[in-house]
């Protein structure tokens, strides 16, 4: 029997279950995707990484101008010391040192396609000996012929390269051979890219590049990188660029991507809350429209539970098929979303669990709702037969303004989920959001990396630009690597930026960039891992003695791994790393011109918006696609629930509006009734979305940034996009779905509410 | 007298066919008939509530049944009065919102040709709610819910609803079909007071008592007309011998 009553009910309110079936077939979707996604990426990045053998910890080094320091008689990288070290340390599993032979972008061309604007550090490198493999897209190692090249796959479409196509580094041509994935660099977050050329051409071209060094280490199990860091600048080694760790290349991996499974994670999230409160303001519904009918049911002696059952068992009906809906759908979607993840990190070696993963998603939003639903139903079991009837009335006024409240946060909602990925794009994509990344906000910016006198280059370019009149303003920082002593005694290297930093001041946030001789300034990512804060103090070895500096400022920064620092000046002796000149130009001077004019004076000229698009541009590209999800989903989600409401407000109020009919009240009279009654807290809900979208959003993007090493974020808002096109959009598809929700008006006869229609 | 309301070969279905009758201006009439004989079908029709499949309906030169949807609405409006047997109020307004909920629709509603009244402020209307509630009887009732107060004062509310537009004709649904005996003789004898003051009622009942206080009563069987009686005006302390002649007509079309 119960069978027969579920199945006629369904049939006969074929409106409630298509509703309740597609909100259960949303939320099962969005969160099954986001699992998809998740364990595709990370499963994807997992293997790639497994196979590349990726060291556990990395440290950069630039090697010629100061080698000497450590061994003087050669110049050459003290690898004996290093072997030593190595030798002595019980965690080290296997070491070995990568070359990188730092090319002149200016000199490189792909396709035909120069790289001069590239903001890359772009390089050459040979296979890893041991481990840290470069591998092509069918994740195997290759094996370069000379005269050929593995170009990153991140190029293949940014520059539409094909196989067989040539490559130019000066006036040596190359074939590409085919892409490769460097699971260490692949990102575009990372700032260098690793072209895998031959032993012989390498050593040719070695002669005419700067060589980098990347001393690496594979560890045993269990073994802390904190402590093995600490362990190797204790030892002196060299250290005069980042160091980087296995769960750190991971991380920024993951993060390119990963903006875009945060978007849709945040939506499904969104979307399974309003699933939850219409199903419930649905089922609420039904059980006042079948009030009698359950009191004549309780009144025949049918007991709590089985009525409950009746109605529980037409939603697990709706689980099951919203479910199944729901998991066919996300893989459907998972296509198109999932690409770049395998451009760059290929398919992962375990489908099936991604899959199983999914499904076991959806069955976790389909058992929310169930609960949610069987905890609704044990609050009527508390109703008489003769309650259920006296509080019909009561009980109709009550969901008058719970349905038009839901309407409201519906709409809310719904903005909030089109706005804050938009608000993100927008801010990212802002070239003033260098600054969250620890660059000064000028125009240009040089780099002198790769010269034999990295201060010699420095000056001459500052000269230069001192006499330039299509020059505003510039400012010279000179990076060098202090040793920081940390009151435990324990010795680190770290990164020291030194000149005027209120120039092109990067965003604080607390404190200020540093003025005086002994103040530093901390990137957020060193404060946070150095426990400090703004007002202690770091001591630094000055020629040789300590010096205690006072912590100024704290400041976002992604560059160098996120662990820099900033001072006005420090020691003249310490060897440049690099240095880095911001200029902002006149508005009549002609960029690119000028741009072209100083690359020939040995510094790697970049604009600076061209910077963040390149860093940023596979994460924009993934938040611009979720983005676009969103802001369809949200339209989906506002047209279908509004529609849906409207219908069903209509037909709960058929009796009133069939009465306002007899008396004279023409159809259209209540169309424009019930469309000011839907559409007032649909216009008051995206009002508020707006709000909450740009306030409390950006609360919510901090939180993501902050692990890109963005501090004290902001959004950039693009006004016409936030508080026009989009609230806009979904107020046009609110008015249409609020007007289709109530064509229903016109079916309501006027004699309807004379023959007993009002219960 | 004239014609004020004419119905002409009505047909719906299989409930009427082919209903024709005249309301005279100022008449009180009522229609009889056994249950299933489209009484209430023929009042909503001559109402103008829904669209007949045969047969015209004019109010005055006004041919309804000619109609769109809207424009009958406007002619409810604002020429008709409807009593419903379940009295029919909003549960979410109170007495007096429920009076002045047509008022001020019609009052906002300048679009038809035949509403020549000027627009009336809120509390004109409140005024004249409250003035023909106290002649029904129920005045102090205004901020009632429609939960708090008698079969018998909800009527008389309705009655002042329909009558709050002064309307050319008032229909009525078994006025007193859901109420007891002293509170269906009070309603009766307002709709007759209305009557007396020169409004035109058509309702239908099954209660000969209510019937007989009509002039003229008209018997429905199968869709049709089958017999008419006139009683003309009710005479005070003849009431008796009306209701007599009205049982023994009615037993005679088989009743």
């Amino acid at each position: 029997m119960i069978k027969k009553l579920v199945l006629n009910d369904i049939k006969h309110n074929k409106l409630f279950s298509g509703a309740a079936v597609f909100f259960m077939a949303v939320s099962a979707m969005l969160l099954a995707l986001t699992v998809l996604l998740t364990a595709g990426l990370l499963g994807a990045i997992d293997s790639l990484m497994a196979k590349a053998q990726v060291p556990d910890y990395m440290q950069m080094h630039a090697g010629d101008q100061e080698a000497a320091v450590y061994e003087e008689s050669s110049g050459e990288l003290p690898e004996r010391q290093i072997a030593r070290f190595a030798g002595s340390c019980e965690a080290v599993e296997k070491w070995q040192i990568c070359r990188f032979l730092n090319l002149d972008n200016s000199r490189l061309s792909l396709g035909g396609k120069s790289l001069a604007d590239s903001t890359q550090d772009n390089g050459l490198s040979m296979q890893g000996e041991q481990f840290d493999y470069l591998l092509t897209i069918d994740n195997e190692i290759p094996e370069v012929l000379q005269g050929e090249v593995y170009v990153p796959v991140c190029y293949r479409s940014r520059y539409e390269l094909t196989v067989r196509d040539q490559m130019e580094i000066g006036d040596r041509e190359f074939v590409i051979a085919g892409f490769l994935r460097d699971a260490q660099m692949n990102s575009m977050m990372a700032s260098s890219k690793r072209f895998l050329v031959n032993e012989a051409d390498y050593k040719q071209l070695k002669e005419e590049y700067a060589e980098e060094y990347l001393i690496e280490f594979l560890l045993r199990d269990g073994t802390d990188s904190n402590v093995f860091a600490a362990a190797y600048a204790a030892a002196g080694l060299p250290a005069n660029g980042p160091a980087i760790t296995r769960a750190l290349i991971r991380m920024m991996n993951a993060l390119s991507d990963g903006t875009m499974i945060f978007i849709i994670f945040l939506v499904s999230i969104v979307v399974l809350l309003i699933s939850l409160l219409c199903i419930r303001f649905m089922l609420s519904l039904q059980m006042e429209r079948d009030r009698k009918e359950v009191g004549m049911l309780k009144a025949l002696g049918v007991g709590k539970a089985q009525i409950r059952r009746l109605y529980f068992a037409k939603y697990l009906i709706f689980s099951v098929c919203g479910g199944l809906v729901g998991v066919l759908t996300a893989f459907c979607f998972r296509d198109p979303l999932e690409r770049q993840i395998r451009e760059l990190y290929g398919v992962p070696a375990d489908g099936l669990r991604a899959g199983i993963l999914s499904l076991m998603a959806a069955l976790f939003t389909e058992g929310i709702i169930l609960l949610s639903v069987h905890r609704f139903l044990r609050r009527t079991d508390k109703m008489s037969a003769l309650t259920a009837l006296s509080a019909a009335r009561d009980q109709e006024r009550k969901h008058g303004r719970r349905q038009y409240l839901l309407i409201g946060f519906v709409a809310a909602a719904c903005t909030f989920l089109a706005l804050v990925p938009q608000n993100l794009y927008s801010t990212m994509s802002d070239p003033a959001f260098v600054r969250y990344m620890g660059i000064g906000d000028g125009a240009i910016r040089m780099d002198v990396r790769q010269a034999d006198n990295i201060d010699a280059v420095t000056k001459r370019i500052a000269d230069t630009l001192e006499k330039d009149a299509r020059v505003e303003k510039y400012a010279v920082l000179r990076t060098g690597s202090c040793t920081a002593v940390l009151s435990n005694g324990e010795m680190i290297h770290l990164p020291v930026e030194t000149g005027d930093h209120h120039i092109f001041p990067v965003n604080y946030s607390k404190g200020r960039p540093p003025e005086g001789e002994k103040e530093i300034a901390l990137s957020s990512m060193n404060a946070e891992e150095l426990g400090l804060s703004v007002g202690d103090s770091l001591h630094l070895m000055i020629r040789g003695e300590t010096a205690a500096y006072l912590v100024c400022g704290i400041y976002s920064d992604i560059t160098n791994g996120g662990r820099t620092a900033k001072a006005y000046q420090t020691d003249d002796e310490i060897p440049p790393v690099w240095s880095v000149l911001y200029v902002s130009l006149n508005e009549a001077a002609d960029m690119e011109l000028w741009m072209e004019e100083y690359r020939q004076m040995g510094a790697d000229v970049i604009a600076v918006a061209d910077y963040v698009k390149d860093t940023y541009s596979q994460t924009l590209e993934q938040l611009r696609l979720a983005s676009v999800s969103a802001l369809g989903m949200a339209v989906l989600v506002t047209a279908v629930v509004l529609t849906l409401f409207m219908r069903l407000i209509v037909e709960k109020n058929r009796y009133a509006v069939s009465l306002h009919k007899a008396l004279g009240f023409t159809g259209s009279n209540m169309r424009r009734i019930y469309f000011r009654k839907g559409i007032c807290p649909a216009l008051a809900g995206i009002a508020a979305g707006v709000l909450c979208g740009n306030l409390c959003g950006e609360g919510l993007c901090g939180v993501m940034l902050r692990s890109f090493g963005v501090d004290s974020f902001h959004f950039t808002f693009d006004p016409v996009q936030a508080f026009l096109v989009l609230p806009g959009i979904l107020l046009v598809t609110a008015a249409a779905a609020v007007w289709t929700g109530i064509r229903e008006i016109r079916r309501v006869s006027a004699w309807e509410c004379c023959s007993g229609m009002e219960d | 007298m004239n014609q004020l309301l004419k119905v002409e070969n009505l047909e719906k279905g299989q409930i009427l066919n082919g209903v024709s009758f005249v309301v005279e201006q100022g008449a009180m009439t009522a229609v009889m008939g056994p249950s299933g004989s489209g009484k209430s079908t023929l009042l909503y029709h001559a109402a103008g509530m829904d669209r007949p499949s045969g047969g015209k309906v004019w109010l005055k030169e006004t041919e309804i049944t000619n109609l769109s949807e809207d424009e009958r609405s406007r002619v409810r409006l604002h020429r008709m009065g409807f009593v419903f047997q379940q009295m029919n109020m909003l549960s979410n307004l109170n007495i007096l919102d429920n009076i002045l909920l047509p008022v001020i629709q019609a009052n906002k509603d300048r679009r038809s040709l035949w509403e020549q009244k000027a627009r009336r402020s809120k509390a004109e209307l409140t005024r004249t709610a409250r003035e023909l509630m106290r002649k029904l009887s129920i005045a102090g009732l205004e901020e009632r819910s429609i939960t708090q107060v008698s079969g018998g004062q909800l009527q008389r509310a309705c009655i002042c609803r329909s009558m709050m537009n002064a309307p050319e004709i008032l229909f009525a649904d078994e006025p007193t079909g859901a109420l007891n005996k002293s509170a269906a003789a009070g309603v009766m004898e307002e709709l007759v007071r209305l009557n007396e003051d020169g409004t035109t009622i058509l309702l239908v009942t099954h209660d000969s008592k209510v019937a007989s206080r009509c002039g003229r009563i008209l018997y429905l069987s199968d869709g049709r007309i089958c017999g008419e009686l006139e009683l003309g005006k009710p005479v005070s302390g003849e009431e008796k011998q009306r209701e007599d002649r009205l049982n023994r007509w009615l037993m005679e079309m088989g009743w």
